[in-house]
């Protein structure tokens, strides 16, 4: 069987990351989302890949090539103009040969292998198969219902707020008559899961474990978390340098060439990414994942953050569940607020539309190559859009 | 109780038996084998562990042969290990059987053996059955005589297949007090404890009764009697069930597939033939003094029970607990109404027997077709919800509670204590209750996962209800210990301040079962409960219905079902409370479908 992974779609309301970046390519936990997804596609034994791309293309492209270092074979077909789900689908039709194949939204990650679920239920059921899930809140998602069968018997996407149901997790067993149903529903993707539903063809596989749809900044932390849980052991290259006293506790992930000095504490789960530097008595505290070639200064604490590589965090700064993008300079004494003095909701402006977060703890989203000058205190929930310089913060 | 199978075909039958035991695992899973016959000589493959487990390491599913037999145990004589797990074969390796129940005179047996030089691998009373077959085949040189003259010395209750190399084309099968079903294919002959067994391949079963001995044959079998050899003629079971309903499809439990398959079972309730039901109201009516009876979740399904036969019909029948039911006298004349999803419950068996020898009349809400309980009782109710394979029952239990409120509504209406016209409403509500389920399931399921997912540390809990709602509470309270093996502690809201109160603090957490406002009186003396638990800084999680204010202000989170009949309402949220404890178990990272040291049905007293 072939997968389509859909890659191409750029969604502003994961600013300030998304403009230098597609979604797949975001790192989560030191790897690219994208890069989870194939690695869980060659384990259930899919090895041809179709790729749709458009935004940021190239980095994919740079990073995963032909696959042959991951074990697949990818075909990259280009979305040129975004129109949706269904307009990237129809573009594979002359790569799946009419044979039922596998469609996986690109920015979806889980932390075990659905892929081997999925493929089950479709060997049992011999029909069209959706993944489903549960999430927090199902109001993003289309609603599905389910009769006793499993088989989804209805499809409601905009669902009113005393719903919780399971939702489409983004990966499908689909046959070849989708390209058929497209034509005639003008590439509309929902009008034809609900005709599908209509015949009587798919059929519900439910995932339990951890999922999650990348959508707003602050689910990166949340993908972070999730996928840093299921560490058990902790990984220390061996050209790592632990100087002096360093304190080890758990799942502590540490890449090659890095250097932690005399101090430093690592509680794990935690990750540090090849080519970093860790100054004296600095706290790295679990969920924090520090991408490759960054520096963290002399005495700072991280907490529950995502540094996507390239930073460099100034001397004597707390980052708590925050997110840094890649390049972002900040000079000494930064310090990331992350939680109002009464714990009260957080909410978040993204694109000047205010958001509830529904947090109460989360600290700065700052986007690529933003410097920001020594002494700065950003507010919770703040957002720092990409490329932003900020004038060091001087009294006299 | 353990799992039998056996399969008598032409073809290799290697992957299909295992597939059959596999059916069956939910009848017992601390060990397992296979035996099948493979050019003359007999290959057996056993284990401890669970089927798949099992498989791994002896690799059952490649298994050669067109003749095997197969078993899935739960042990009750001799612990688990590899020499005690089935199949048993003898020391000259020409005989190998399979065996559910307990041979009761198995210890004289062995010390005779034993005084005759045999020298026994296992601790099992099975093994002892084995050697006599040995024994009397080397006096009678004939298979079925031999077989006869072993089963002449054993005593207590047994099914047995027996395959041997000196009768390649046969099984030898017997039945007495556990379960043993024919299943009858084209070119192909199946055995095995429950239907689950040959499902997948046959719809055609028989059922076997006690002492009875079956000659099978891929072609033919011959049914006859232990005791004197007369053949016996059997009607042949068409099964409805869908083969499907039997599989997990896309779920990752059963307990989850069960719950959802409840706006069917419900459906198949309402489906049987209301003579059955008024069959059932005209013998309470009949009797001088009826009970209802049950044991574990059928316990709290009769307690419910009570409180529909008061409200709808004014009648009081005590429900009484299977293995306590001796505090009663039974006089001729008294009725006895049992409830029971595998039929083959020891306790409520045995309480049928002493009941039924005291002369009353008796009476059964059964699933499995062809179980004990359903044979012996007087007039039986076969539910019909299906094969239910989680250990914990959701949707048997549902189901029987439903024929239970179609019983007392029609009680009600017999006894003239409900109108014709609120008959017709409450049918109306009864018959509109799948689609609610179907809703609720679907719409409340991110919610009840989302308060389970933050409340499953909890190691205390009280579960809470007034009138219908406090055996409600006390049933979910016994899905929530057996599955997530918290503590969850069922009470009626009212007893609270008469004791248990003194336990609240802020870790304890109480999970409430809210009638509806317009239950006015029961409304009130719940939200009194909440309220004492509330000011003392108690945890309150209500299940409870959309609308009501009051109850909301209450509560630290709530599952909030839309308004329904009151009628409905306590079944809505033992719905609620099943899927509750599965969340919850499922966070916790529990063995869901097969918790520790349960089985699904208890034949042991």
């Amino acid at each position: 069987m072939k997968a389509v992974i859909l890659a191409a779609n750029r969604s502003t309301r994961l600013s300030p990351f998304i403009e230098t970046r597609c979604k797949p390519m975001i790192r989560i936990a030191g790897q690219y989302i994208l890069e989870n997804t194939i690695l869980f596609l060659k384990e259930a034994g899919i090895h041809e890949i179709v790729l749709v791309v458009n935004h940021q293309q190239d980095l994919i492209r740079r990073y995963f090539g032909s696959g042959k270092i991951f074990g697949v074979n990818l075909q990259y077909v280009v979305q040129d103009e975004l129109q949706g789900i269904g307009h990237a689908l129809s573009l594979c039709q002359t790569s799946l040969e009419k044979k039922p194949f596998l469609l996986v939204y690109g920015d979806v990650l889980t932390d075990n292998n659905p892929f081997l679920s999925i493929l089950q239920t479709y060997s049992e059921m011999d029909r069209e198969v959706a993944l489903i899930a549960l999430p927090e809140s199902s109001k993003e998602f289309g609603n599905v219902y389910l009769d006793h069968e499993m088989k989804i018997s209805r499809l409601v996407e905009k669902p009113q707020a005393n719903q919780a149901n399971y939702v489409f997790a983004g990966m499908f067993v689909l046959f070849p008559k989708i390209f058929d149903l497209l034509e005639k529903n003008q590439n509309d993707i929902s009008r034809c899961y609900e005709q599908m539903i209509e015949a009587g063809g798919l059929q519900a596989c439910l995932w339990e474990k951890g999922w999650i749809d990348m959508i707003h900044p602050w689910h990166i932390l949340e993908a972070n978390r999730m996928l840093m849980s299921s560490w058990k052991t902790a990984e220390i290259d061996a050209s790592a340098k632990l100087l002096g006293h360093v304190h080890l506790e758990g799942a502590v992930r540490i890449g090659s060439n890095v250097t932690v000095e005399s101090g430093t504490v690592l509680k794990g789960p935690c990750y540090i990414g090849s080519d970093s530097y860790v100054g004296n008595n600095s706290l790295i505290r679990n969920y924090s994942a520090i991408g490759p070639g960054s520096i963290v200064g002399y005495g700072s604490e991280l907490k529950n953050c995502v540094l996507f590589g390239n930073n460099d965090v100034g001397r004597l700064s707390f980052v708590g569940d925050s997110v840094m993008g890649e390049n972002v300079k900040s000079g000494s004494g930064l310090t990331t607020v992350n939680h109002t003095v009464d714990y009260s909701l957080i909410s978040c402006k993204s694109n000047s539309e205010l958001i509830e977060t529904g947090l109460t703890k989360l600290g700065a989203f700052i986007g690529d190559s933003v410097s920001i000058g020594a002494r700065h205190t950003l507010g919770p929930g703040t957002i720092v859009e990409s490329g932003k310089i900020i004038a060091d913060c001087i009294t006299l | 109780m353990c799992g039998i199978s056996g399969i008598v075909h032409s073809e290799n039958i290697g992957r299909n038996l295992f597939n059959s035991i596999r059916n069956l695992e939910y009848r017992g899973y601390d060990s397992c084998g296979m035996a099948m016959l493979q050019q003359g000589e007999l290959d057996l493959r056993k284990n401890v562990g669970g089927i798949d487990e099992v498989n791994a390491i002896e690799k059952l599913d490649q298994m050669q042969g067109s003749i095997g037999i197969a078993h899935t145990r739960w042990a009750t004589h001799g612990g688990v290990t590899q020499e005690n797990a089935h199949p048993h074969l003898s020391p000259d390796r020409k005989f190998v059987i399979v065996h559910n129940g307990i041979i009761s005179n198995y210890q004289e047996l062995r010390e005779r053996l034993l005084s005759q030089g045999v020298v026994f691998e296992s601790l099992t009373d099975t093994e002892v059955f084995v050697n006599l077959l040995e024994e009397s085949y080397s006096k009678y040189n004939d298979l079925e005589k031999a077989f006869l003259a072993a089963l002449g010395e054993i005593k207590g209750s047994f099914s047995i297949v027996m395959l041997s190399s000196h009768d390649p084309d046969h099984l030898y099968c017997v039945k007495k007090e556990s379960p043993l079903l024919l299943g009858l294919g084209e070119g192909c002959n199946y055995v095995g404890s429950d239907l689950n067994a040959f499902l997948e391949y046959t719809r055609k079963a028989i059922v076997l009764d006690d002492g009875e001995y079956v000659v099978l044959g891929r072609n033919e079998y011959q049914i006859r009697k232990v005791e004197n050899g007369e053949l016996v003629e059997k009607k042949v079971l068409h099964i409805d069930w869908d083969v499907e309903t039997s599989k997990k499809g896309g779920y990752s439990h059963y307990m989850l597939k069960e719950i959802f398959d409840e706006p069917q079972t419900v459906r198949q309730a309402l489906k049987i033939p209301r003579e059955q039901i008024s069959g059932f109201a005209e013998m309470l009516t009949d009797a001088t003094h009826a009970y209802l009876m049950g044991v574990g979740t059928t316990y709290y399904v009769a307690n419910i029970s009570q409180y529909f036969f008061s409200t709808l019909a004014n009648q009081y029948y005590p429900a009484l607990s299977s293995d306590e039911f001796s505090v009663v006298r039974i006089e001729s004349g008294d009725m006895v109404l049992a409830l029971s999803q595998s039929g083959e419950t020891y306790d409520t068996k045995t309480s049928l027997e002493y009941a039924k020898t005291h002369g009353a009349k008796t009476a059964a809400v059964v699933n499995v077709m062809g179980s004990a309980i359903s044979m012996m009782v007087d007039q039986v109710i076969m539910q019909g919800s299906g094969p239910e394979i989680c250990v914990v029952s959701t949707k048997a239990a549902l189901a029987q509670t439903f024929i239970m409120l179609r019983v007392a509504l029609e009680l009600g209406l017999m006894r003239k204590q409900i109108t014709q016209k609120d008959y017709q409403t409450h049918q109306q509500d009864l018959e509109s209750f799948p689609q609610m389920v179907e809703q609720i399931l679907n719409e409340q399921s991110g919610f009840v996962r989302n308060i389970a997912r933050a409340t499953s540390h909890v190691e205390h809990w009280l579960f809470l209800g007034c009138g219908v709602y406090y055996p409600v509470a006390m049933e979910s309270a016994l899905k929530m210990k057996e599955i997530t093996y918290q503590h969850a502690e069922g009470m009626p809201a009212g007893f609270l301040k008469h004791g248990t109160l003194s336990m609240v603090e802020p870790a304890l957490h109480t999970l409430f079962f809210v009638p509806l406002p317009e239950q006015k009186v029961l409304h009130d003396r719940t939200l009194n409960a909440m309220e004492q638990v509330k000011t003392r800084g108690g945890t309150v999680i209500a299940i409870m219905f959309q609308g009501d204010e009051r109850t909301l202000a209450v509560t630290n989170q709530a599952i909030q079902l839309p308004q329904m009949s009151s009628l409905c309402a306590p079944l809505a949220q033992m719905i609620m409370a099943q899927m509750f404890a599965y969340y919850a178990a499922l966070d916790l990272g529990r063995n869901i479908d097969k918790p520790r040291n349960l089985a699904k049905s208890v034949t042991v007293g």
